[in-house]
């Protein structure tokens, strides 16, 4: 049996119509089926925070998302964090200045994170922003700069 | 599909600051942000198995549930018959594969290789693949391939009493003076056992790879820290011509030592995309990274050090064990360290290795040099309590001066430097010498130091730059940037080389077709590379003012001037008279679209057998006591922890190192990679640990929630502290190691720092709450 | 992931009686399902995705305490103004748990069905015997890796910790699952491994957790979860500990006590000894630690395991000491 099911997902603002298996995660679905590879795949099993999207704004992990479960939701992933006009978001902005990452696959996980991080009100000391900031590995080991990077970007944020 | 093309922005072009020398930081030296980093932070950078490619199929391993025994048999109806399956690979139906020349150039047995096996020497050996049309099906179909074993007995690890005492390794061996009889006759002497669990790379990025053939062409899509050595190994398995392999790795996310090599995994997608005549892709998964190739073997050393009074050493006996697997062989260097850190006229060192049934064990960073450091730095600590001595003072007091063991100066040795430095930042002198003296609360709070060290590995590279009809530059190498950033210091190696703006410079890297590169490891690549560049941008800059003085068409031929320069991507009379003209309006003017130059360091009268060998093996490595000198990269860590007396839990709550990497190409991305070294180091020190279920040989922690890398709560603020010095013995633009460099004396800083805290002293890492409580 | 078949439930009703079907189950966060089904653990031939239900996710409290809908999400109830101020050690068991995004994934009725993170029962290709797994088949974890396992409540058949941290919170607080209708007492729920180590939860086919209430008191108001483990973050407990507290007017006397154990135990593990032992004395801190010793009373180690012998009392006293000595 291998059944296909027809889903439309809201991704970034834009509508797509794919046929998947219901077990299809979101992950593999914006990876393989839609093209965006931005999202990455670091464990596949909820360890590690690489997948980290957006979902109706709250950051979740598309690894253990099916893409059917999101139908119906708004999903942002990290190439919808800029502006149209190429803009970078602050965090973004903040990760490049504070050298916040090494090889980058972690990064728009981190990314990601951060965003929902200092929305949620988390970010408002450097002890609060490592924790609600450590479901996300980097191996690299850029976690002081991230920390200043989420620490840049919720001050200018407040401000 | 094309690797992806850098920019530097203008606004990153901005001046450095007094810390770097003011160098502009579009110069060498200069803290310019990473140029590739607008591709990483946007999602567009895309790694390698993220091609999207049309009949794109998925390819899943099925791996050996025993660790020692053989494959009996193979059912595969069932998977066979599952949905969407295109086939089912065995040692019964895989291709006839040559075995490849290994990467120190050995010449291969004339015997067939298969990436399957039917002798079992490790639990999680690929023994099966199934190619189906979507990666669900494959993996669902992979789940359904039934294979029987008769199993043999199980040599799980190092303490297994099948293992042995192991194979000696003779060219480990290093001694002078009587060591034995010196640490006899030393009036005092410790001696203890350190020993190391198997550490695993763990890159965010897991391995894996699109393969395609196109005839006898094959293109592989894998991340990659050396395009022409895995080129090579591919060309040789299906035999094929090197020229027709292309290896395209733009992007790296993390190797640590893990992505040098093809490993069996790569034979398998590229034989199923043979068979297939499709494009196979076979992401390697989390739990496989743990067995589909090496990490840190395990090592036991023991550390015996005879001094006097003062604390001087007099002897180093040192022994060493690091497992290997049944049927390949790793040494991991265990007295790569003990040999060169201390002065002592007396010195012994040996190694053996054990055989386990495990997969063949591989580089992690530092290889040798890091479980080296654990041990000797360790020991001296203990020392320094018995003769009653501060640390850092009987580290002092050993200070060696020149190489113990090659007898050669220190090209450049700035560690008393970084000792000062780093105690002067950490407050060192304010530090209570009794154990269990200094607490907060519940909290047991340790200061420690230990230092490190790097050998600077050299090799020969190549590189092309060009400067394009309209003024902008672009630079080709097949090496690689996994995040140490190498695009980054090339566009600024061309860019003041030239005398252009960096981001006039496109740096590409990461495919085979370019010029050649041979490994990055061994914190190798930046002073390769940067030289490389450096003379093939001399040599484009040498061509561009050429034309200029001898072009009738140039605005600078009838001034004939002897030189020109080139300044702000214009070209203009040294003196400042005459014209002053943009690098594009100058090739148009002489009918020129591009100038083109390729630099390599080679020998002049390198034979293209041995450029080959070059790029594609170590063989050609220079030793780094080659010559007149001994060349290393050293740092010092100074590291507070804080133990809950009750809960025998270590947070590290301070870090500051003294660094000497000679010159920075780069400050911003250096101190980055340092602290990244840093940061593994506290978690080797205190989390990371392969577990053996010892009945099964098999590792039961193959995963992240259970391998447990540090998170950012288990991270402090980290200070680094660069106190290089330019060494020209070492690179041609000055620089030493970085990247191995941070994570060596962390782990025994830790240690030392515990011992500090709570008196007691934990010799086996990690270092666990278990062991405190 | 075996292929399965997708069904979104429009209303309570029709996810039980979906959910009732063989093969089926429920899908709600999906970190503990789609985790287990990639594991190969989990096999569903139905997945009865609840999460779109509409009005399980509220979170409401007064005076007589707090009822949480069973789709709310473990990071909303953590973040909520009076779970926080009333109820502190069930905000700080959730937090400490797992990662942000999780929290944001997980409900709290998932989260009650949360399985053991043991080794053994994870790895089906490699360790074919697991009695919670496949019943009769054997324990593989007994004479293995034992780290992580259980020294409370453990049977000859079973010996997997279970990970949760909420739960310890819920079981000190005596809280009470809402099953539909039928409701039963949170320490009910989750069952021993005993000889049937299979059956985890006191749930009957077609039954759905659509609420937890937990009523109030004193002791919920001073309360506090201490969670120790390697990692500072993102990680399962070595041991962990839900107390509250509750003196006489004197400000010095126990009246009520409450302690559960996380991170050591098959079940999350209520110490009504030491409750007990302490109630009507004085805070005092040798007596805290003698009586936190009672925590551990039973236990059995299997190796590599025993230390949580040690630290798990250890964690009680420091929890009393902590919430009692704070104003």
């Amino acid at each position: 049996m291998t059944s296909r099911t027809s889903i439309h997902l809201t991704i970034n603002g834009h509508d797509h119509e794919l046929e998947v298996e219901p077990r299809v995660t979101l992950l593999d679905a914006l990876r393989d089926h839609l093209g965006l590879t931005g999202t990455k795949k670091g464990c596949d099993q909820g360890q590690c925070g690489a997948c980290t999207v957006h979902v109706d704004g709250q950051r979740v992990l598309a690894c253990l998302t099916l893409a059917a479960q999101a139908q119906g939701r708004s999903i942002t992933t990290i190439e919808g964090l800029a502006e149209q006009d190429g803009t970078l978001h602050a965090v973004q902005a903040a990760f490049l200045e504070q050298d916040a990452f090494q090889c980058g696959y972690c990064t728009p996980g981190q990314i990601m994170s951060a965003v929902a991080c200092i929305r949620e009100g988390h970010a408002g000391s450097d002890d609060e922003i490592r924790e609600y900031m450590a479901g996300n590995l980097c191996r690299c080991g850029a976690y002081p700069h991230i920390v200043a990077a989420v620490r840049q970007a919720a001050m200018e944020a407040a401000s | 599909m094309t690797v992806h093309e850098l920019r530097t922005r203008p606004a990153d072009s901005k001046r450095g600051d007094a810390s770097d020398g003011g160098a502009l930081a579009g110069q060498v030296g200069g803290r310019l942000s990473r140029v590739d980093g607008p591709a990483k932070i946007t999602g567009a950078a895309k790694y390698a198995v993220e091609q999207q490619l049309d009949g794109l199929s998925h390819a899943v391993l099925v791996e050996s549930t025993i660790a020692a025994g053989r494959v009996r048999s193979i059912d595969t109806a069932a998977a066979q018959a599952a949905p969407g399956v295109l086939k089912v690979l065995t040692p019964d139906n895989a291709l006839r594969l040559n075995t490849a020349t290994d990467w120190l150039g050995t010449p291969p047995p004339d015997v067939p290789y298969c990436p399957l096996a039917r002798d079992i020497t490790f639990s999680g050996q690929h023994v099966a693949a199934v190619v189906a049309e979507s990666f669900e099906q494959a993996v669902a179909a992979a789940a359904l391939v039934k294979v029987s074993y008769d199993e043999a007995p199980v040599i799980a690890d190092l303490s297994d009493a099948k293992a042995g005492d192991g194979i000696p390794v003779d060219a480990m061996t290093k001694e002078w003076g009587d060591a034995e009889a010196a640490f006899a006759a030393a009036p005092v002497r410790i001696c203890a056992a350190y020993n190391t669990p198997r550490e695993y790379q763990a890159p965010m990025e897991p391995h894996g790879l699109i393969a395609q053939w196109q005839g006898d062409q094959l293109t592989v899509w894998e991340p990659s820290q050396w395009l022409d050595g895995m080129a090579r190994t591919y060309a040789e398995w299906f035999g094929v011509p090197f020229e027709n392999v292309r290896l395209v790795s733009p992007y790296i996310g993390g190797g640590f030592g893990s992505k040098a090599f093809a490993y069996g995994y790569g034979a398998v997608a590229a034989m199923a995309a043979k068979m297939l005549g499709r494009p196979v892709k076979l992401a390697v998964t989390r739990p496989q990274t743990f067995t589909a190739y090496g990490g840190r073997a395990a090592t036991r050393q023991t550390v015996a050090l005879g001094a006097n009074a003062e604390g001087q050493i007099q002897s180093i006996v040192h022994r060493g064990v690091n497992e290997t697997s049944v049927d390949g062989m790793w040494v991991e260097p265990l007295g790569s360290v003990t040999s060169i850190m201390y002065a002592t006229p007396n010195f012994s060192s040996r190694q053996n290795v054990v055989r386990v049934n495990s997969v063949v064990p591989g580089a992690l960073r530092a290889p040798g040099e890091n479980p080296s450091a654990f041990g000797i730095e360790c020991a001296i600590d203990e020392l320094a309590y018995e003769v009653g001595i501060d640390p850092l003072e009987i580290r002092l007091r050993n200070y060696a001066e020149q190489d113990p063991e090659a007898k050669k100066p220190w090209s450049t040795r700035q560690l008393r430097e970084a000792f000062a430095a780093g105690a002067e930042a950490f407050g060192w002198s304010k530090r209570s010498p009794e154990p269990r003296s200094m607490r907060d609360g519940n909290q047991l709070i340790g200061w420690g130091v230990a230092a490190g060290t790097y050998p600077v590995r050299r090799a020969y590279g190549e590189a092309v730059v060009r400067i394009l009809a309209d003024g902008s530059v672009e630079v080709e190498s097949s090496s690689i940037d996994m995040g140490q950033g190498t695009y980054t210091i090339l566009a600024q190696t061309a860019a003041e080389t030239l005398g252009v703006p960096a981001d006039n410079v496109v740096v590409k890297l990461g495919d085979s077709r370019y010029a050649r590169a041979g490994v990055t490891g061994g914190s190798r690549l930046a002073g390769v590379m940067t030289g490389a560049v450096h003379k093939a941008a001399t040599a484009a800059l040498d061509q561009l003012v050429g034309l200029a003085i001898s072009d009738p068409r140039s605005p600078f031929h009838a001034l004939q001037p002897n030189t020109l320069v080139v300044t702000e991507g214009r070209i203009s009379s040294p003196r400042g008279d005459g014209p002053d003209v943009p690098i594009a309006e100058l090739l148009g003017s002489v009918g020129r679209d591009r100038i083109e130059a390729k630099g390599d360091t080679m020998p002049a009268n390198s034979t293209p057998e041995e450029r080959y060998k070059n790029y594609t093996t170590i063989a050609m490595a220079l030793p780094h006591t080659e010559g007149d000198y001994s060349r290393h990269s050293w740092c010092a860590h100074f590291i507070e922890v804080r133990v809950d007396e009750d809960f025998g839990t270590v947070r590290v709550s301070r870090v500051v190192s003294a660094l000497d990497s000679g010159r920075l190409y780069n400050p911003k991305l250096a101190e980055s990679q340092w602290k990244g070294g840093i940061i593994m180091g506290i978690g080797q020190a205190l989390l990371e640990e392969g577990i053996v279920d010892r009945r099964h040989g098999r590792i039961v922690n193959n995963n992240l929630a259970d391998y447990l890398i540090a998170t950012n709560a288990d991270i402090p603020d980290i200070e680094v502290i660069s106190v290089g010095i330019p060494d020209p013995h070492s690179s041609a633009l000055g620089g030493k190691g970085v990247g191995e460099l941070g994570i060596v004396g962390v782990a025994p800083a830790i240690a030392n720092a515990v011992f500090h805290a709570t008196g007691m002293r934990v010799r086996d890492l990690p270092i666990t709450l278990e062991k405190l409580i | 992931m075996r292929d399965f078949s997708y069904l979104r439930a429009d209303t309570a009703d029709a996810a039980r009686q979906a959910g009732a079907l063989p093969g089926a189950m429920l899908l709600a966060g999906g970190t503990t399902l789609i985790d287990l089904a990639k594991c190969g653990v989990a096999e569903p031939e139905t997945v009865v995705d609840i999460s779109h239900l509409k009005g399980l996710d509220g979170i409401s409290v007064d005076g007589a305490g707090a009822t949480i809908g069973a789709l709310a999400k473990m990071s909303h109830v953590a973040d909520h103004a009076d779970i926080k101020s009333r109820f502190p050690a069930v905000s700080e068991a959730l937090w400490q748990a797992a990662s942000a995004q999780l929290r944001n994934m997980a409900t709290i009725g998932g989260n009650l069905m949360q399985r053991t993170r043991c080794p053994y029962f994870r790895d089906p290709a490699n360790f074919p015997a697991c009695n919670k797994r496949s019943p009769g088949s054997g324990c593989s974890a007994i004479g293995g890796v034992t780290r992580g396992h259980a020294v409370l409540g453990t049977s000859e058949a079973c010996i997997a910790t279970y990970p949760g941290d909420l739960t310890v919170a819920l079981v000190a607080f005596d809280a009470t699952v809402h099953l539909g209708e039928r409701q039963l007492a949170v320490d009910d729920f989750f069952l021993l491994p005993g000889a049937t180590p299979e059956r985890e939860h006191a749930i009957e086919p077609g039954e759905m957790i659509t609420a937890i209430s937990i009523p109030a008191s004193a002791a919920a108001r001073r309360s506090t979860y201490l969670k120790v483990r390697d990692r500072q973050s993102y990680e399962f407990a070595a041991a962990s500990a839900a107390v509250g507290i509750e003196f006489e007017a004197d400000g010095r006397t126990i009246r009520d006590l409450r302690v559960a154990l996380g991170g050591v135990a098959t079940k999350p593990w209520r110490a009504r000894a030491v409750e007990e032992a302490l109630k009507g004395k004085l805070l005092e801190p040798d007596a805290v630690r003698r009586a936190s010793l009672l925590a551990v009373e039973g236990a059995v180690d299997h190796g590599a395991n025993h230390y949580k012998i040690e630290l798990a009392p250890r964690v009680v006293a420091r929890a009393i000491l902590k919430i009692g000595e704070t104003a």
